[in-house]
């Protein structure tokens, strides 16, 4: 079939006519126009652009610029219908599509806190960590001893406890939890290795409720014991989390650190970018970490010569505000709906 | 801790910069917190000749000095020194200049001072920066050079430069690292350099020092060693610059030459030093003893504290004369007048210690190191240091010897490395060479015992070193932890765990009641005890009293929450507050109370997960064709048959009670079987009002602990096949008298119409002019189905069945 630019011409000029006198009154009328010249498929003008190709390279051009104002045309018109249909009155008298849905129920939300920890969860439950729980108080052994806090030692001093009340104590024993570490104890005791676990809980702190610090927080713990376990694993898994939740360009940093239960200790930092620091950023510390101390494996009956393992606790709140550029961490408790709609 | 740059600069050739070296430290385990600078802002301050003094025409106080900058032109200064004189070498601040005076920065300017020009000035040390003396102008040595830069006149004869302080986090395994000697020990490790420490001979225990002062240690367990020196004839006076800057880059505040060599010696080694009036010690005597239950002592800060029983007491031979290990005693402290000093220095048990301190609420540069565990070898080192510098710096004599007084000296341990268990722990290969680098840079002095095996003596400033992992993480910690690399083959699973039902069913609540319109709310599990007691007994099934803390920080936070309902309560008041009248909520938490039955976790004490519901006000949003409506007790109670329903909880019993108790005007309990599930209930109208809010509340609260243990009991869920025959429906409407109640009604209806009724629904209840006053209509909807097409006739035969049962056991009527 030949094709010249002559008679592509003579085309376009038919079809502006018959979209000149088009009448497009129903909406059927502008859903037929629309097919007829534009569709995506078999559309008048659309099949034409596909001609242009088959064109000697010179007319290629004018072709192209006669098209185009022809599709135009015939775009303002549909345009213009469009326009027209939808201002056009309905019959009041039987409904008033404007007016609002009736709505039945309110929104409701969940807290910010039970989002941030899922979200926690849920990564790990997908790197093969099943979720325990455990107390919220727990006794002196649980709490400190079998996490290898010596008696008097101030590493104890490092988390305000709170202890209860338990009438005829010579010595306070019982307390709120100071971290979610004791699920690791009682999670160890009532099973065998190889664990993989997941603890997220409230925990405790005898302080004074301020923008800054509450009395309780949330954390999630980590434990993962088996034989051949190493340090390198744990970088393994925290690197794993931290790039499925802060994101895949995450800039992460390992500083040594100090807690009684693990050893080698370590914090994990990310950087955090903040286009107002003289820095660009900072590193903000997110977690604490490290290899399960011999002596807690000992005291749960493992034997740590054949067992290792690495552990890890993050706290909820402090991501979650950093993440939501939340200032004062007491609206978490204060529950103002307009706090808690946001979520 | 603070540490100086410089200072730490002195024992260690680093070759960082402070950024570098921050860095370093943070990463290794001595976090720096902050990081602050001391410029000496010295620019344009220059040495200058003072060649000619002449009095000012105008005024009395005022000279006109010519100083010669070594530039050829002297300039003419007006100074109002009473110190200043022809030939003096003195500090100019010239014209164009900027110094820092109390905390202001001024500009140097060619001004007119009472009509003579003055192109600078002569400065005193105070307005340099370099201590707080403003006596005079400062006077320079003749060794400096005319013109030449104060700053490098300060540093090459001072020892004075602009410096850093590092503020490092220490962490309570590092006792060693609360000083310059084991900062620096660490960066030799990091930086595989040497450590350079001030050479120190130690005098031998006994001579002469031994005529003039008696040591005796009662209570040897606290205090196990006790080392003393004795210099004379010293004068009490302004330390110098060098070491003014040492202690502000510290944070200390230069007290006097004597105090502030103890305080130098302290940071500069770890040990803390106590400096006696050694004449004011009675009998030449040094007992240290526990003190007795009620003794009072005066501190250096003139305060005085009454000691409970077993705080260490340095005593001479009449009175107490210092806290050990907290701070020492008015009674003996170095003053202006002050010729001749005893210096302590002591080891102090940590527990012992941290105990006194805390119960007096004192907390020192000396406490904070001995209740971390001070090194138990250092004393005699300390101790001569710190006599020496006394005695270079205030002029005295050392009493040759010292008393050095140790029952019991300690043995050194030695622990054994696996070079095999540093792979095993942290899964990299750590060149062997480097192993015994780190260690020995750290004075762990390895020795290879055998092959692949490391014998390390443990110096007495690591006591936390004890472990073979001890020894692992002191290598991890400077081969650093950015050096791990990650592992060829994760070690973790690729399959993800089954979801535990509970979390499951947790997950399915939040979502039906998200759904519902619910906000879930996270309100604080410690209340004001009275809070506490009223609302513990109404909602739970028991009258155990709730469990109160010890040492709560305030009285709203005195007791653990028996119930959630307080803390829904205030969140209601809070938002009603702020004229939010929509209030639907809910919250998951743990509740306490003391009990006696066999505990879950903590003897004597029960603790669970409960679920609470509540709402409060509108119950749904305002439409163009609804009106506004307050939730009444139903709504309540439908959603928690609605929730009931998701979960597949089909087999709980319900127990009204029209009884009020202190918190509900009435309530539903619910059971499973005879196990206590939880309430639905109308709060108190007077609860209500106490917490200001608007409109009614309603509650559910369950005990979802038992919850999971029913949803754990269900028997796995299977199909039921959806019968292929139409189901019938029939309305029945029957007249009771008004006090009947529809639940039984309802009983009955389920029994009579079995097997074939399948659902029955209530859809009105109806009292007015149409029937009679003591009477009232209510209207079933029965819905009928089989395996089988119905007839019309079983189903008239089962309505006139339930007609007959309803007029027996409820009097009713039918209506038509």
């Amino acid at each position: 079939m030949g094709t010249s630019l002559e008679r592509l011409i003579a085309t376009t000029e038919e079809l502006s006519t018959e979209i000149l006198r088009a009448q497009l009154d129903t909406p059927s009328d502008i859903e037929a126009f629309r097919i007829r010249f534009i569709g995506q498929k078999r559309g008048l003008i659309t099949q034409l652009f596909k001609q242009i190709p088959r064109l000697p390279k010179e007319d290629r051009r004018t072709a192209g610029q006669v098209l185009n104002a022809l599709r135009k045309k015939a775009q303002a018109t549909l345009d213009s219908a469009h326009q027209k249909s939808v201002s056009d009155p309905v019959n009041l008298s039987e409904i008033d599509l404007t007016l609002p849905g009736r709505k039945n129920q309110w929104t409701g939300s969940r807290h910010p806190i039970t989002l941030a920890l899922s979200r926690i969860t849920d990564i790990f439950h997908r790197m093969g960590f099943t979720i325990a729980e455990g107390p919220e108080m727990e006794d002196d052994w649980h709490n400190f001893t079998a996490l290898n806090f010596p008696e008097d030692h101030p590493a104890r001093d490092m988390q305000d406890t709170l202890f209860i009340d338990e009438k005829s104590p010579d010595q306070p024993r019982i307390m709120m939890r100071t971290h979610t570490s004791p699920v690791q104890i009682r999670t160890m005791m009532a099973g065998e290795p190889p664990f993989r676990l997941i603890a997220p809980g409230r925990v405790y702190r005898n302080e004074a409720i301020t923008y800054k610090s509450y009395c309780l927080f949330h954390q999630v713990e980590g434990l993962v014991v088996d034989e051949g376990i190493t340090m390198a694993d744990l970088k393994d898994t925290l690197y794993r989390f931290a790039r499925a939740f802060f994101g895949e360009d995450v800039k992460l940093r390992y500083r040594s650190s100090f807690f009684p239960f693990t050893e080698p200790s370590a914090e994990l930092d990310i950087w955090w970018n903040l286009p107002d620091h003289p820095d660009g950023g900072r590193w903000m510390e997110i977690l604490g970490s490290g290899m399960v101390h011999p002596n807690v494996l000992e005291a749960v009956g493992l034997d740590p010569e054949r067992y290792t393992g690495y552990a890890f606790g993050m706290g909820v709140e402090r991501p979650a505000m950093l993440r939501y550029d939340i200032k004062d961490i007491r609206l978490f408790y204060e529950n103002d709906v307009r706090f808690l709609a946001q979520f | 801790m603070k540490i100086s740059y410089n200072w730490l600069s002195e024992y260690v050739s680093h070759g960082l910069s402070i950024a570098e070296l921050a860095d370093a430290l943070t990463l290794s385990g001595l976090e720096v917190e902050h990081i602050e600078q001391h410029d000496l802002s010295l620019d344009g301050v220059l040495v200058g000749q003072v060649r000619s003094v002449h009095p000012h025409p105008d005024a009395d106080r005022l000279q006109l000095c010519n100083v010669d900058l070594g530039d050829g032109t002297p300039v003419q200064i007006v100074c109002g020194a009473p110190n200043v004189a022809p030939d003096q070498r003195v500090p100019v601040a010239t014209v164009g200049s900027r110094l820092t005076i109390n905390e202001k920065t001024i500009r140097i300017k060619k001004t007119k001072i009472r009509g003579q020009v003055s192109m600078g000035m002569i400065c005193a040390e105070d307005e340099l920066g370099i201590s707080e003396d403003h006596h005079g102008i400062m006077i320079l040595a003749g060794s400096s050079t005319i013109g030449e830069p104060l700053k490098e006149y300060l540093l090459r004869e001072e020892g004075l430069a602009a410096d850093t302080t590092l503020d490092l986090a220490i962490t309570p395994n590092r006792p060693d690292a609360v000083c310059h000697f084991g900062v620096a020990r660490d960066l030799s490790a990091l930086q595989n350099v040497q450590v350079t420490f001030p050479d120190v001979p130690i005098p031998p225990s006994g001579s002469e020092a031994s005529n003039h002062i008696d040591i005796s240690i009662q209570c040897p367990d606290v205090c196990s060693r006790y080392t003393a020196m004795i210099v004379r004839d010293v004068t009490v006076g302004p330390s110098p610059a060098w070491l003014k800057h040492r202690l502000e880059a510290v944070g200390l505040r230069s007290i006097n030459n004597i105090v502030d060599v103890t305080n130098f010696v302290m940071y500069e080694c770890g040990q803390p030093l106590h400096a006696f009036d050694y004449d004011r010690i009675a009998q030449k005597k040094i007992i240290v003893r526990e003190s007795v239950e009620g003794e009072t002592f005066v501190t250096l800060d003139r305060k005085q504290h009454t000691l409970e029983e077993g705080m260490i007491l340095i005593c001479d031979g009449k009175e107490p004369v210092a806290i050990g290990g907290i701070m020492g005693g008015k009674n003996s402290e170095v003053g202006d007048t002050t010729r001749n000093i005893l210096i302590e220095s002591a080891w102090f048990d940590p527990t012992r210690t941290r105990r006194s301190s805390k119960v007096l609420g004192i907390s020192t540069d000396a406490s904070y190191r001995f209740e971390r565990g001070a090194d138990t070898r250092r004393q005699p080192w300390a101790a001569m240091r710190t006599a020496m510098l006394i005695a270079e710096l205030a002029g005295g004599k050392i009493v040759p010897g010292m008393v050095d007084v140790y029952p019991t000296p300690k043995s050194l341990a030695t622990v054994d490395l696996r070079i095999s268990r540093i792979r095993t722990i942290l899964g990299i290969k750590i060149e062997h060479r480097r192993i015994l680098q780190i260690l020995e840079s750290l004075g762990f002095a390895p020795r290879e015992a055998a092959e692949g095996l490391v014998s390390c003596t443990i110096p007495t400033y690591r006591p936390d070193v004890n472990l073979e992992i001890d020894l692992i993480e002191e290598v991890a910690r400077i081969h650093g932890l950015e050096n791990i690399d990650l592992p060829e083959h994760t070690s973790l699973r690729l399959s993800a765990p089954r979801p535990r039902p509970a979390d499951l069913l947790r997950e399915h609540a939040h979502i039906h009641l998200t759904g519902h319109g619910f906000r879930e709310i996270y309100t604080n599990s410690l209340l004001p005890d009275e809070v506490a007691r009223q609302f513990s007994q109404a909602v739970l099934d028991s009258d155990d009293p709730p469990a109160r803390t010890l040492n709560a920080v305030s009285r709203s936070m005195a007791t653990l929450r028996p119930s959630l309902l307080p803390g829904m309560l205030m969140a209601m008041q809070r938002n009603a507050n702020h004229s939010q009248r929509v209030l639907r909520f809910y919250e998951f938490g743990h509740v306490f109370h003391h009990s006696k039955r066999a505990a879950a976790f903590i003897e004597n004490f029960s603790e669970y997960d409960v679920l609470l519901l509540g709402i409060s006000g509108a119950i749904r949003p305002t439409n163009w064709d609804q009106d506004h409506q307050v939730a009444d007790f139903f709504d309540l109670k439908g959603e928690v048959c609605q929730l009931l329903d998701t979960l597949q909880f089909n087999a709980l019993r319900m127990q009204p009670s029209y009884t009020a108790t202190e918190l509900t005007d009435y309530h539903i309990t619910l059971y499973s079987g005879r196990t206590h599930i939880g309430v639905l209930a109308k709060l108190s109208g007077a609860i209500q009002e106490s917490f200001d809010l608007p409109d009614p509340v309603f509650f559910a609260e369950f005990n979802w602990t038992r919850l999971l243990l029913l949803h754990e009991k269900n028997p796995p869920q299977t199909y039921t096949r959806i019968s292929p025959f139409p189901e019938m429906e029939r309305d029945l409407s029957v007249s009771v008298d008004k006090s009947q109640a529809v639940g039984p009604m309802i009983s009955t209806l389920r029994k009579v119409g079995q097997p074939l009724l399948r659902n029955v629904d209530v859809f009105d209840v109806y009292t007015g002019n149409q029937i009679p006053a003591d009477r009232k209509s209510i209207a079933f909807s029965l819905r009928f189905g089989g395996n089988r097409t119905l007839r019309d006739e079983e189903i008239d035969r089962i309505i006139s069945a339930i007609v007959n049962a309803f007029s027996e056991q409820f009097g009713a009527t039918l209506r038509s």
